[in-house]
């Protein structure tokens, strides 16, 4: 990995530069929210863009998307949606959320869906100053050593920018006049100051420790009942979750009978129908069941499997709940504090 | 697979409208570019829209039935088309649920209502009665929602039925659908949307477009009403406004299942009786309970959270 220097003023032309690879994607405005969207001037980047809408899995696991097209006696891949992209403004949880993303889809059992999607993006990232509804320090998502292929790290007038991969380098080679690689001392001192503020700048700070031995206790807290008699089963969270990937699959036929295509949609393990299993049995009908379930594997079973919460602290749910309940406070009432739903 | 050659082999299917705006039937005959392909998917014996050429002493494979029954004629032959019928699917929020016209349902005695708008009327064509959703009447296989109904779903259900198979539609909220096109809330933003006790399956139609939700698809499979009622008086709507918005379209179902949410617990007349002219009758509401892909009637919060 290394460091170069950006000047502020070279982004738009940097960004520009980098259409030549693929399409351009990045996060604007979108009301008083963001979402990621297509680039046509890069003027439209939203900066200060902290959290979308919904996070980056949407570019390699789309929300609905067509599997392959089937007839009689074949079947077609379609990969619709598969081309050359670069995605910019991609914070440091929502690269975390990728790579736990490329566990799941990439490691034992590929994904072919995720995977062309996925090694056809190229992932830029960008820092952040965290607001109210990060709690990426205590989830230790705040910021990155890997999964990127170029990170911009802002620093004053100018942009740090690491290299991650070699499609980074060549990334950079796009332009390469536009880079400086003099560091110099001050460089350091600045980028380890803006660190401290950015640390300092955490409103929800959370020790997570020992958090799948507090889950177990909890197994028959009234903390579930609580959060059910408020949950709407709506499914926002795990839509908005960078780490929520379960899907549901229907086959959808065409008119004349003889074809039709595979859909893979999101779902959510909020749904009632989530659990249904033949002879209409439902092995977590309770609405409170389901919440265990949702929040037991964000803090205790995915620890105890890959070692680290599938929580990146990216407050999305804490945006998007209409009735509060959300990562942050599930864990203050399993820490026995008061919660505000 | 059904979609042979021959016209014998495929399904016989009927299209029938009772009390609503037919605005269903339309939204099927509006599809222009899959017309031929629904007619020539199945046999359509009937379909009075369509076609002056009705067959309606035959027995079909399905009958899509649109609008809520409101006199003594429609049930009589609503029960007709039931007994001919193999499978029998409730078409748009009228059929499903009563529709605006069942709004009241559970309002005061329903004689009063009717007396105050056509006063001291003689009935001469057909007796009329409080407006009831199809499956007040008679056993419903499938229920299509919508106010007007997709018609994505629709082709859905029909090449479903076609093949012979069951139709699972859409259980879940209109909030996930929404989230998939990255709509700002609307409930964040403190207004009356009721997508999150609203089945979806209409992608977020009306919030994509900056609509608050007014629940025209009827009642997710487990909408938590008394949550969505607590969350909406807390963004100061009057419980007299909620409560009307969830009823406008909620109809039976939403009566039914939330009564006392609503605050009309004791006012709710029971179901109508069979009609009588059906030779053998099936206990009215029965169907909902055998598969969950048959919108669940869910009970009361209280048992189930």
């Amino acid at each position: 990995m290394k460091a170069l220097k950006l000047k502020k003023e070279d982004l738009y032309t940097y960004l520009e530069s980098l259409k030549s690879y693929g399409e351009l994607w990045g996060p604007v405005s979108r009301g008083e929210h963001y979402s990621y969207a297509k680039l046509a001037n890069v003027r439209d980047v939203a900066l200060q863009a902290l959290r979308t809408i919904i996070p980056p899995k949407k570019f390699f696991v789309p929300p609905r998307f067509n599997m392959f097209r089937y007839s009689e006696d074949q079947y077609t891949e379609t990969f619709e949606d598969v081309k050359p992209r670069v995605l910019f403004g991609i914070h440091p949880c929502d690269i975390h959320g990728l790579m736990i993303l490329d566990e799941l889809f990439l490691d034992r059992f590929p994904d072919p869906y995720y995977k062309k999607r996925r090694e056809a993006t190229a992932i830029l990232g960008l820092s952040c100053i965290p607001d109210d509804k990060c709690m990426a320090r205590s989830t230790n998502t705040h910021a990155v050593e890997g999964g990127f292929d170029l990170a911009f790290n802002e620093l004053g007038e100018e942009y740090l920018v690491w290299v991650g991969s070699s499609l980074g380098d060549d990334l950079v080679r796009l332009n390469i006049d536009l880079f400086s690689e003099e560091i110099e001392t001050s460089d350091v001192q600045k980028y380890l100051e803006w660190r401290r503020k950015r640390d300092s700048r955490y409103k929800l700070n959370f020790d997570l420790t020992g958090m799948p031995d507090i889950m177990e206790l909890s197994w028959d807290s009234p903390l579930w009942d609580e959060l059910a008699d408020r949950c709407l089963s709506c499914g926002s969270c795990s839509m908005v979750c960078p780490t929520c990937n379960c899907y549901n699959i229907r086959d959808i036929s065409d008119l004349s009978l003889e074809s039709g295509v595979r859909q893979r949609r999101w779902d959510s393990c909020m749904n009632k129908e989530y659990a249904l299993v033949a002879g209409v049995h439902n092995f977590r009908e309770a609405r409170a069941e389901r919440l265990k379930l949702y929040y037991t594997h964000k803090l205790k079973a995915f620890i105890t499997e890959y070692g680290r919460p599938s929580c990146v602290g990216c407050g999305r749910c804490i945006d998007t709940c209409p009735v509060s309940i959300n990562v942050a406070e599930v864990i203050r009432g399993l820490k026995g504090q008061e919660v505000k739903l | 697979m059904i979609a042979s050659k021959t016209q014998a082999a495929k399904p016989k299917v009927g299209f029938y409208g009772f009390t609503g705006c037919a605005g269903d039937l339309l939204a099927i005959l509006h599809c222009e570019d899959e017309l031929l392909d629904i007619f020539n998917a199945v046999d359509v014996r009937s379909f009075l829209m369509a076609s002056s050429e009705v067959h309606d002493d035959e027995e079909l494979d399905v009958a899509f039935v649109e609008g809520s029954i409101t006199t003594d004629h429609q049930l009589e032959s609503l029960a007709d088309i039931r007994k001919r019928s193999k499978v029998l699917v409730a078409l748009g929020s009228c059929a499903c649920f009563g529709g605006p016209q069942t709004a009241r349902l559970g309002y005061g005695d329903w004689k009063e209502r009717f007396k105050k708008v056509y006063g001291n009327t003689k009935h001469t064509v057909a007796k009329p009665f409080e407006s009831r959703p199809l499956d007040e009447h008679v056993k419903v296989d499938y229920y299509i929602p919508g106010c007007p109904i997709d018609r994505y779903q629709f082709f859905f259900a029909l090449t479903r039925l076609a093949q012979g198979m069951s139709v699972e539609l859409t259980t879940f909220p209109v909030c996930a659908e929404c989230k998939w096109n990255e709509n700002e809330c609307l409930l964040l933003k403190a207004q009356l949307c009721l997508g999150p006790v609203t089945a979806g399956g209409c992608d977020s139609r009306c919030p994509s477009h900056n609509l608050p939700c007014i629940g025209c698809w009827g009642p997710a499979a487990e909408a938590n009403v008394a949550s969505e009622i607590d969350l909406l008086k807390e963004r100061n709507f009057s419980a007299e406004e909620i409560v009307s918005k969830l009823r406008l379209f909620g109809g039976a179902a939403m009566v039914r299942r939330f009564a006392d949410l609503l605050g009309i617990k004791a006012e709710v007349p029971a179901r109508r009786p069979r009609p009588k002219k059906v030779r053998e009758p099936v206990v009215a509401g029965k169907a909902k309970k055998k598969s969950p892909s048959k919108r669940p009637a869910a009970k009361s919060r209280a048992k189930k959270r």
